[in-house]
């Protein structure tokens, strides 16, 4: 059952959206819904845009809107709610890291069959890293030098802002000088990998263990996004206008954000850290602003880590579509790229 | 025909006019995806009876060299237990073998921790290369 079947009518989520926007704007007349789309990015929510015209007293107001739907069968649903995503960008609402506003948030399924919640609709683009034309346009922005500068500012700006004072200790706060958010994170990432009821695959095993045994201590606790990376930026003027994609931030060693950004896995046959930002400048303009230090075998401890997460989700992917729980090609297909993540693993582990 | 021949001409017949007749974005993507799946398919189909008898072979092999290095190396008893279940379980007990070489890694010590799992490792190489030839 899907989330449209699951709210128990046969309006078209449009229609639905309509409805609930005139209920949150109860002073607005004249109402009008404009350019609705939904649009596919990411496989963890449906996302629908769309824009709204209406007047209150004799004034004109106008507001771009993002909802984001759980379709109930999406990849990382149990590490992904709605709700907490909400909750950040409250609390990331205060800080200086550009973030959507965001408005509501219903866990009702009655509304629109799923629990949903509605932000601001920024103004930007987010070129796909992983097509010809995403490519081009990191290329050409590479070469302008600006948007470099602004992907790691906005992850300073991330690593240095006050959580605490922000209220996101609710994502949980691991002791500091203690492998706790590492160890926390391979837990998290099996517990996935164990309900998938994949196949045993002794690479992964090897890894986990190794993760196990090999976890670093985190003396310095910061946010984390999770997936630091073009494709997850929405970008205007050359400048990083929105952090989207607020689905794995935890709190804990930045380096995880940094060996996501220093990783091969996304920048495609570049030599430009998530086809954007050289290596150099990155080093050089991230430990200058945030005075850490970049650790390389922290990042290479975290490199592992991910390929862990990659074979999790692929395993949790491909496990939805032989469940018959989605019917999704793209999932079917990642079945055969956990060989392909666990080869780079094996590689990375000396063999 | 064989079936890895029949899909690999769906696969063709999907990314070549079912995939470009399609107009809407997300029912394109999926025709593509389905013609990638599909070739996949095919060329796993087609080397499965060869990979499974070096499969076979191989652990076979590896069980061979372990049960030596296991007496070379003086083993703890977990260790030597969850050899046995490779012969039961497969895969599953080679999991069970590498978690028990990583738990008694003080009482084999670092050279006997990386004899055994150095033995492990070339025997998953093996594996690896052979599923990259349809994965990558």
């Amino acid at each position: 059952m899907n989330a449209s079947q699951a709210a128990g009518t046969t309006d078209d989520v449009p229609t639905r959206i309509r409805r609930y926007i005139e209920s949150r704007l109860t002073d607005a007349r004249d109402l009008k819904l404009a350019n609705m789309q939904q649009i596919a990015v990411g496989w963890s929510h449906e996302t629908w845009l769309f824009d709204v015209r209406w007047r209150v007293g004799g004034e004109q107001q106008a507001q771009g809107f993002c909802l984001r739907r759980d379709p109930g069968n999406a990849l990382l649903r149990h590490l992904s709610d709605l709700g907490d995503q909400f909750r950040v960008l409250q609390c990331l609402e205060k800080t200086a890291l550009p973030t959507p506003k965001p408005f509501w948030y219903e866990s009702d399924p009655a509304i629109l069959g799923a629990p949903f919640i509605v932000m601001e609709k920024v103004s930007g683009s987010c070129p796909n890293p992983w097509g010809r034309d995403g490519r081009q346009f990191y290329q050409t922005a590479a070469a302008r030098g600006v948007l470099p500068d602004s992907f790691t500012d906005a992850l300073t700006t991330l690593h240095t802002l006050d959580w605490r004072a922000a209220g996101l200790e609710f994502l949980g706060v691991p002791a500091a000088g203690s492998t706790e958010f590492a160890l926390g994170e391979v837990r998290k990432w099996r517990a996935l990998i164990d309900a998938s009821g994949h196949a045993p695959e002794p690479v992964l095993t090897d890894l986990i263990c190794w993760l196990e045994a090999n976890a670093p201590k985190t003396e310095r606790l910061t946010l984390v996004h999770g997936a630091y990376r073009t494709g997850n930026l929405l970008i205007e003027d050359d400048r990083i206008s929105a952090v989207l994609d607020w689905e794995l931030q935890v709190i804990g060693d930045p380096m995880y954000d940094v060996a996501y950004v220093l990783s091969d896995l996304n920048r495609e046959g570049s030599d430009l850290l998530s086809n954007l930002v050289p290596r150099e400048a990155f080093y050089r303009r991230y430990e200058a602003v945030t005075g850490f230090e970049i650790d390389e075998q922290a990042c290479r401890y975290y490199a592992l880590l991910y390929a862990m997460r990659s074979a999790a989700f692929w395993m949790s992917a491909s496990g939805l579509y032989a469940e018959g729980r989605s019917d999704d090609v793209r999932l079917a297909r990642t079945a055969w790229s956990v060989p392909v993540v666990l080869e780079r693993a094996a590689r990375d582990l000396g063999y | 025909m064989t079936p890895s021949e029949l899909l690999e001409r769906l696969a063709v017949t999907f990314k070549t006019e079912v995939g470009p007749a399609i107009e809407a974005e997300y029912p394109r993507t999926q025709a593509f995806l389905s013609a990638v799946v599909l070739q996949k398919l095919a060329m796993q189909l087609r080397l499965q009876t060869e990979h499974r008898d070096l499969d076979a072979q191989e652990r076979q092999l590896l069980q061979q060299d372990l049960e030596q290095l296991l007496i070379e190396t003086s083993a703890p008893a977990p260790v030597q237990e969850a050899f046995a279940s490779i012969k039961i379980d497969g895969d599953a007990g080679l999991c069970r073998f590498i978690e028990a070489l990583y738990a008694a890694r003080d009482a084999l010590g670092e050279e006997g921790f990386d004899i055994l799992l150095g033995r492990v490792r070339q025997a998953l190489r093996g594996s690896l290369d052979r599923r990259m030839a349809f994965a990558s």
